[in-house]
C-alpha cells in the first residue's frame, strides 16, 4: 500500500493519554498513542501484559474516557458526547466481541444477535443477518440458550452479535482467550473472512502470536506507548518481535 | 473471638447494605408491635389515675344487683333504684353525705347547630351533684346550675361544640332542651373523660328529663364520714338496703368504669393493632427469609472455600447464624426504641386533636419489652435457620463453580403438596361455608389457603410471569422483554419475593370485598325491609346519640303530605331469662312502612300483652302463634306475654315488637331511633321531606333521608372502619415492598456483568433503569394478582362464614372499582420498589462492570 492512496480510517486515537490513579499509585496506561485504524482492515493490538493494550481498545471503542488527547470512530470526536451519545454510538456504530461472558443468558441465540438492533428498536437488514447466521454457521441453534452452547458456539454467536448492524468497527478484547485452539482458530478464521469478503473492520486485543498471525497488520505496545507496527505478520515473526519486550533493555 | 463469630461479624461489616432491608423490616414490625403494647398499657393506666381521681371522694356506690344484657352488648341496663333511697343512707351512721345519680343520654348542640360527639363515645346528661367531694367533676370555670335550664358541661364538650359561659343551646335528651350554660367543668383534671361528653343539669331537671317518672336514680353515691373506710362503710349501709339493691365500694365502682372502657375501647382498639403488627411481622418473615437465602446463595464461592480450607459445616452455618443474630438483636432494640418512641409521640400528639390522653408517664411493663423483643429475634431467626443450613451444606467443590443462583424451577413435590393442601383447604372452607357453617372450619380453611399459595407461589410464577409480562414484550420491546426474562429466571425467588406482596393485598382485598358486602347487606337490608319514603334519625356511632324524642313521629304524623310515621323505640327485657332488645313502636303503623316478609298471625292486636317476634329467633326459642312467653324488665316486674304475630324479617324491626302501651310501665328515657315515614300519593319526595325537616327542626334537627340517603349513611361507618384498617395495612404493603427493593438490589448485583455487557453493547441508561423497573413491577403484579385473588376468596368465605353464623342475610358483593384501585396502587407499588434498586444498576461503570468476577 502506498502512501498516496488514501486510505478512510474507521477509528484512530491522538496522543492518548490515560493516568490511572493519582499521586505515588500513578499509573501512566497510555503515554501519548497515536495510531489509525484503517477500514476495511484486520489490525491486532500486541504487546505484554500491562502494555496498555485493553486500555487503549477500551478508549477507542468509547466503554472508557482519555485523560488527554482524542478518540474517534469515523469523524466523531468521542471525548465531546455524553453517556447517552456514547452509548447510542456503540449501539449503533460499533460492535464488541469479548473475552468471556459476551451473551445475556436469558436471551436466545438469535435474540443475542439482534440485541444492538433491538435495543435501538430497529429491524435491522433481514438478508444480512440472515447471511452472517449462516457464516457463523448456527442455524440449528437459533432458539437455544447461551449456556446450551459450548464455549466456541458462544463466541461464534458474539461475532455475529458484534457484526450484526454493520458496525463501523469492531473490537474484539482476547476473542480466543478462553478457547481451545480448534474453536479459537474458528473464531479467528470468521473475524478474518468478515475483514476480507464483506470489507468490515476489525480491532483485536491479543497476547497471542497465532491470534495475530490472522490479521492484516499488528501494532506494538510497550509501557502505555506504540512501538511497532508490522504488516502481514506471521506466528513466527511476531512471537519474534514480542521476545525482544521480554529482553531487559 | 470464636472463629465464626468473628467472620460474620466481618461479613456483616462488608455488606451492610444487603441487610438495611432487613434490618429495616424487623424494625418496622418490632416497632409497630412494641408501641401497640405501651400505648395501651399507657392508657389503660392513665383512665386507672383518671378514675381513681375523679371518684376519690366516693367511697360507696349504692345501685342495683341486677343488670340485663342483650347480645352484642358489653355494658347491660340496670334498673333504676329510688331517690329516697339517699335520704335514708344519709342517716345511716358514718355517712357523710348520699346523694342520687340520675343519668341519662343527653347530646349537646353546638354552635353551628350540629350536634356535639355522637360518634362512638357516650354523650351523657345527669343531675349535677352538690356534693363536691361525690362529684366526679370539678367546675373549672362559672357555677353550679342553681335553676332549671342552668348546665354545667364539661370543657372538653364546650371546646368542641364552640360553647361558652352564658351561652344557650339544646340539649337533646332526646326531647330538646333549652339549656343555658353556667359552668364549665373538668374531670380528673382533664377536659373531659375521654371524649365522652356532660352535662350537668339540675336534680329536678334530670329527673324530669332523664328518667322515665321522678324518683328514680342510676345510683346513689355515698362519702363516708372520718374514719370510716370503704369496706367498713358497705358494711354498715348493706343491712338499710331494700332487696335487690347492693353496695360496692368507690374503688370497685372506679374499677368497674376503667374496665368497661377498657373492654368497650382499649381492648378492641389494642387487639386490632395487635392483628396488624402479626401481620405486618408475617410480610417481614417472607422478606427476611429471602435476603438470607440470595445472600447465602451469592456467597456460595466463600462458603465452598471456607469448607475447602477445612470450616464444619456446624461452623458455616454458625456464621450465618450469628450473622442472622447480630441483625435481629440490633434490629429489634432499635424497633423497641422506636415503638417506644411512637408511644410517646401519640401520646403528645393525641391532645393536639381534640383527644385528651391523660396525663402521665409512658408505662412501659417488661411484656411490652421482653415480647417485642423475643417476637423480633424469633422472626429474624426463624427466617434466617433454613439458609443458614443450606449454607452449611455447600459443598468444598462450588467454590470452582461458576454461578450459585438458583434456577432451578419447582419441584415435582412442590406442586403435588400445594395442591394437595390447596384442596384440602378448598374442602375445609366449602364445608365450613356450606355443607355445616362453623366460622372455626372456615377459618383455618383460610389459613390452609393461604399456605397453599405461598407453597405454590413457584410453582405457579413461571406461568404467571409469562402471562403476566407477554403485553410487555410488544409494549416495551426489547428491554420489556429482558424485565420478564430476569424476574423469570429464578421461580423461587419471585415467588418469595411476591409472597410478601400478596400476603398484604390479600388482607387488603379481603377487607375491601368484606367491607362492600357490609354495605350492599346494608343497603339491600334498607331497600328490602323499608317501605317509607324518607327515615329520621341522629347520625350516631356505638355508645354516643341521644335518639329521636318519642314525640316526633306524632308531630310528623299530623303533617298533611305524612300517611304514616311511625317512630321505633328500643327496649330491654328478659325474655324467658335471656336479655333481649325489643322494638317498641305502634305495630299496625310498623306493617305500613316496613316489609315484614311473610307474617304469621297479626300484629294488629298486640294489646299491653301480645309480642311479635321474627321467625328465626321464634324457632330459636320455640315459639308460636298462641305460645307464652315471660318477659321480666328492668323495673324487676315479670310479664307473661302472648305470641300473636310471627314475621319473615328482622333487619330493622328487631327480634321482638311490643306496643308502647305495653312498654310503658316498665320504660327508661323514652327515645326512638328511628322515625319512618311514608307520604300520601302524589306527594313527591322533595316535598315530603322538607316539611318533615321543618318539623324535625324543632326536635334538635335530627337528620331527615330519602331511602336511599339512609342505606348509604348506614353504611358510613364501615367506610371508616376501612380507612382504618387500610392505614394500618399499609405498613404490612410497605414491608413488603422493601423486600421486593432488596431483591432486585441483590439481583442486580449478581448480575453485574450481565449488565455491563448490555451497557456496552448498547443500552442507555433510562433503558437499563426501565427494565429494572419493569421487573420489579412484574413481580409485583404477580403478588398483587395473587393476593386480589386470594383476598377476594377469603372475602367470600368470611362473608359467607358470617351469613351462616348469623339470624340476618350477608350479601356479597365484589367492588370492582375498589379492587381495581388496589391493583392499581400494588403495580404503582411495585414500579416505585424498583426506583432505587434501577438507579443504582444504571450507575454501574461499563468497564468495571464487564471486569467483575
Amino acid at each position: 500500500m502506498t502512501a498516496t492512496t488514501t486510505v478512510r480510517t474507521a477509528a484512530r486515537v491522538v496522543d492518548a493519554v490515560k493516568v490511572y490513579g493519582r499521586g505515588d499509585t500513578e499509573v501512566r496506561a497510555l503515554d501519548g498513542v497515536s495510531v489509525d485504524f484503517p477500514a476495511g482492515r484486520f489490525t491486532a493490538i500486541m504487546g505484554p501484559s500491562g502494555s496498555g493494550k485493553s486500555t487503549l481498545m477500551h478508549c477507542a471503542a468509547g466503554l472508557d474516557t482519555l485523560t488527554s488527547g482524542a478518540a474517534h470512530i469515523g469523524d466523531t470526536e468521542l471525548g465531546a458526547l455524553d453517556d447517552r451519545r456514547l452509548t447510542l454510538l456503540r449501539r449503533d456504530r460499533v460492535g464488541f466481541v469479548f473475552q468471556a461472558f459476551n451473551l445475556v443468558p436469558t436471551l436466545t441465540v438469535a435474540e443475542n444477535i439482534t440485541l444492538s438492533l433491538d435495543l435501538a428498536g430497529g429491524r435491522g437488514d433481514p438478508e444480512w443477518l440472515d447471511a452472517l447466521i449462516d457464516v457463523v454457521g448456527l442455524r440449528d441453534r437459533l432458539h437455544h440458550r447461551p449456556s446450551e452452547l459450548s464455549g466456541g458456539q458462544q463466541q461464534r454467536v458474539a461475532v455475529a452479535r458484534a457484526f450484526a448492524g454493520r458496525p463501523d468497527v469492531v473490537f474484539a478484547d482476547e476473542p480466543t482467550g478462553n478457547l481451545d485452539s480448534r474453536s479459537g482458530e474458528e473464531v479467528l478464521g470468521l473475524l478474518g473472512r468478515a475483514v476480507r469478503q464483506t470489507s468490515r473492520t476489525v480491532v483485536m486485543v491479543t497476547h497471542d502470536p497465532v491470534a495475530a498471525a490472522h490479521a492484516d497488520e499488528v501494532v506494538f505496545l510497550a509501557d502505555g506507548r506504540l512501538v511497532d507496527r508490522m504488516e502481514s505478520p506471521t506466528a513466527d515473526k511476531v512471537l519474534d518481535r514480542m521476545k525482544a519486550f521480554e529482553v531487559p533493555s | 473471638m470464636n472463629a465464626a463469630v468473628r467472620l460474620s461479624v466481618s461479613s456483616l461489616r462488608a455488606h451492610k447494605r444487603r441487610f438495611a432491608g432487613t434490618f429495616l423490616a424487623v424494625f418496622l414490625g418490632v416497632a409497630f408491635l412494641a408501641g401497640t403494647l405501651v400505648m395501651g398499657d399507657t392508657l389503660r393506666a392513665s383512665f386507672d389515675t383518671m378514675f381513681g381521681d375523679a371518684t376519690s371522694g366516693t367511697d360507696a356506690v349504692v345501685r342495683s344487683a341486677d343488670t340485663i344484657t342483650t347480645p352484642g352488648e358489653s355494658q347491660g341496663v340496670r334498673q333504676p333504684v329510688p331517690t329516697t333511697l339517699a335520704d335514708t343512707l344519709a342517716k345511716v351512721p358514718g355517712v357523710a353525705a348520699a346523694e342520687p345519680d340520675i343519668e341519662g343520654a343527653g347530646q349537646l348542640v353546638g354552635k353551628n347547630g350540629k350536634p356535639i360527639g355522637g360518634q362512638g363515645p357516650p354523650t351523657l346528661a345527669g343531675n349535677w351533684i352538690t356534693d363536691p367531694e361525690l362529684n366526679p367533676y370539678r367546675l373549672a370555670e362559672g357555677r353550679a346550675p342553681r335553676k332549671s335550664g342552668e348546665v354545667v358541661v364539661n370543657r372538653g364538650a364546650a371546646k368542641k361544640g364552640d360553647l361558652a359561659l352564658g351561652d344557650t343551646t339544646t340539649l337533646r335528651t332526646p326531647d330538646p332542651v333549652k339549656v343555658t350554660i353556667v359552668g364549665l367543668a373538668t374531670f380528673g383534671g382533664e377536659d373531659g373523660m375521654a371524649q365522652v361528653t356532660f352535662t350537668g343539669m339540675t336534680r329536678a331537671d334530670a329527673e324530669k328529663y332523664l328518667t322515665a317518672r321522678p324518683g328514680e336514680a342510676a345510683s346513689i353515691k355515698v362519702r363516708a364520714g372520718p374514719g370510716v373506710g370503704e369496706k367498713a362503710l358497705v358494711d354498715r349501709l348493706t343491712p338499710v338496703l331494700p332487696k335487690g339493691v347492693e353496695a360496692i365500694t368507690g374503688q370497685e365502682s372506679a374499677q368497674e368504669n376503667t374496665d368497661m372502657i377498657s373492654s368497650q375501647f382499649l381492648n378492641v382498639f389494642t387487639t386490632l393493632l395487635l392483628v396488624f403488627s402479626g401481620i405486618a411481622l408475617l410480610v417481614a418473615t417472607f422478606s427476611i427469609h429471602n435476603t438470607f437465602a440470595i445472600v447465602i446463595a451469592q456467597r456460595t464461592r466463600e462458603n465452598a472455600l471456607l469448607r475447602a480450607l477445612g470450616a464444619s459445616r456446624r461452623q458455616v452455618t454458625a456464621t450465618t447464624l450469628v450473622e442472622a443474630t447480630g441483625v435481629a438483636v440490633t434490629a429489634s432494640a432499635a424497633g423497641l426504641a422506636g415503638g417506644i418512641g411512637i408511644a410517646a409521640g401519640l401520646q403528645a400528639l393525641f391532645p393536639a386533636i381534640g383527644f385528651p390522653f391523660p396525663d402521665g408517664d409512658l408505662v412501659i411493663s417488661a411484656l411490652s419489652m421482653a415480647l417485642p423483643l423475643a417476637v423480633g429475634i424469633a422472626v429474624c431467626l426463624g427466617s434466617a435457620l433454613l439458609p443458614a443450613v443450606r449454607a452449611g451444606r455447600t459443598a468444598p467443590l462450588a467454590a470452582l463453580r461458576e454461578t450459585a443462583v438458583d434456577t432451578s424451577a419447582a419441584s415435582r413435590t412442590r406442586a403435588v403438596t400445594g395442591l394437595g393442601i390447596a384442596a384440602l383447604a378448598m374442602a375445609m372452607t366449602l364445608s365450613g361455608v356450606l355443607v355445616s357453617p362453623s366460622l372455626w372450619t372456615a377459618a383455618l380453611g383460610a389459613v390452609l389457603a393461604l399456605v397453599s399459595f405461598v407453597v405454590l407461589g413457584p410453582v405457579a410464577s413461571t406461568t404467571a410471569v409469562r402471562v403476566l409480562g407477554g403485553p410487555l414484550d410488544k409494549l416495551r420491546g426489547v428491554t420489556g422483554g429482558l424485565a420478564r426474562r430476569n424476574a423469570l429466571r429464578s421461580p423461587k425467588r419471585t415467588a418469595a419475593t411476591a409472597s410478601a406482596l400478596m400476603i398484604g393485598v390479600a388482607v387488603v382485598s379481603l377487607f375491601t370485598v368484606f367491607g362492600a358486602s357490609l354495605k350492599a347487606t346494608m343497603d339491600q337490608t334498607v331497600s328490602r325491609s323499608f317501605a317509607g319514603d324518607v327515615a329520621v334519625s341522629t347520625p350516631s356511632f356505638g355508645a354516643g346519640g341521644s335518639g329521636l324524642s318519642p314525640r316526633l313521629a306524632g308531630a310528623v304524623q299530623r303533617l298533611p303530605e305524612v300517611d304514616t310515621a311511625v317512630g321505633l323505640g328500643r327496649g330491654v327485657a328478659e325474655v324467658d331469662g335471656r336479655g333481649r332488645a325489643l322494638t317498641v313502636t305502634d305495630p299496625v303503623a310498623l306493617e305500613r312502612t316496613f316489609d315484614l316478609g311473610k307474617v304469621d298471625g297479626s300484629l294488629r292486636d298486640l294489646g299491653t300483652d301480645g309480642l311479635a317476634v321474627t321467625r328465626t329467633e321464634a324457632e330459636k326459642q320455640h315459639l308460636t302463634t298462641g305460645s307464652k312467653a315471660q318477659l321480666a324488665f328492668t323495673d324487676s316486674k315479670k310479664e307473661t306475654f302472648t305470641v300473636r304475630a310471627v314475621y319473615g324479617r328482622s333487619e330493622l324491626a328487631g327480634d321482638y315488637v311490643i306496643t308502647r302501651a305495653a312498654w310503658a310501665p316498665h320504660r327508661t328515657q323514652d327515645a326512638d331511633t328511628l322515625v319512618a315515614v311514608s307520604f300520601k300519593d302524589g306527594v313527591d319526595t322533595a316535598t315530603g321531606k322538607a316539611a318533615v325537616q321543618k318539623v324535625a327542626a324543632q326536635y334538635g334537627n335530627p337528620e331527615v333521608q330519602t331511602r336511599d340517603e339512609y342505606a348509604q349513611s348506614s353504611a358510613g361507618g364501615i367506610d371508616m372502619m376501612l380507612t382504618l384498617v387500610y392505614a394500618l395495612l399499609a405498613l404490612a404493603v410497605l414491608i413488603a415492598l422493601l423486600g421486593i427493593a432488596n431483591t432486585l438490589t441483590l439481583a442486580i448485583h449478581e448480575r453485574t456483568r450481565e449488565l455491563g455487557l448490555l451497557r456496552a453493547v448498547g443500552q442507555t441508561r433510562p433503558q437499563l433503569r426501565a427494565m429494572v423497573r419493569w421487573e420489579s413491577i412484574l413481580v409485583a403484579a404477580f403478588g398483587t394478582a395473587g393476593g386480589l385473588g386470594l383476598g377476594a376468596f377469603l372475602g367470600w368465605v368470611l362473608v359467607k362464614a358470617s351469613d351462616g353464623a348469623s339470624d340476618s342475610a350477608f350479601a356479597f358483593a365484589v367492588p370492582p372499582v375498589q379492587l381495581l384501585i388496589v391493583a392499581l396502587v400494588g403495580l404503582t407499588a411495585g414500579a416505585l420498589a424498583g426506583l432505587r434498586p434501577a438507579r443504582r444498576a444504571a450507575r454501574l461503570d461499563v468497564l468495571r462492570a464487564i471486569a467483575t468476577e
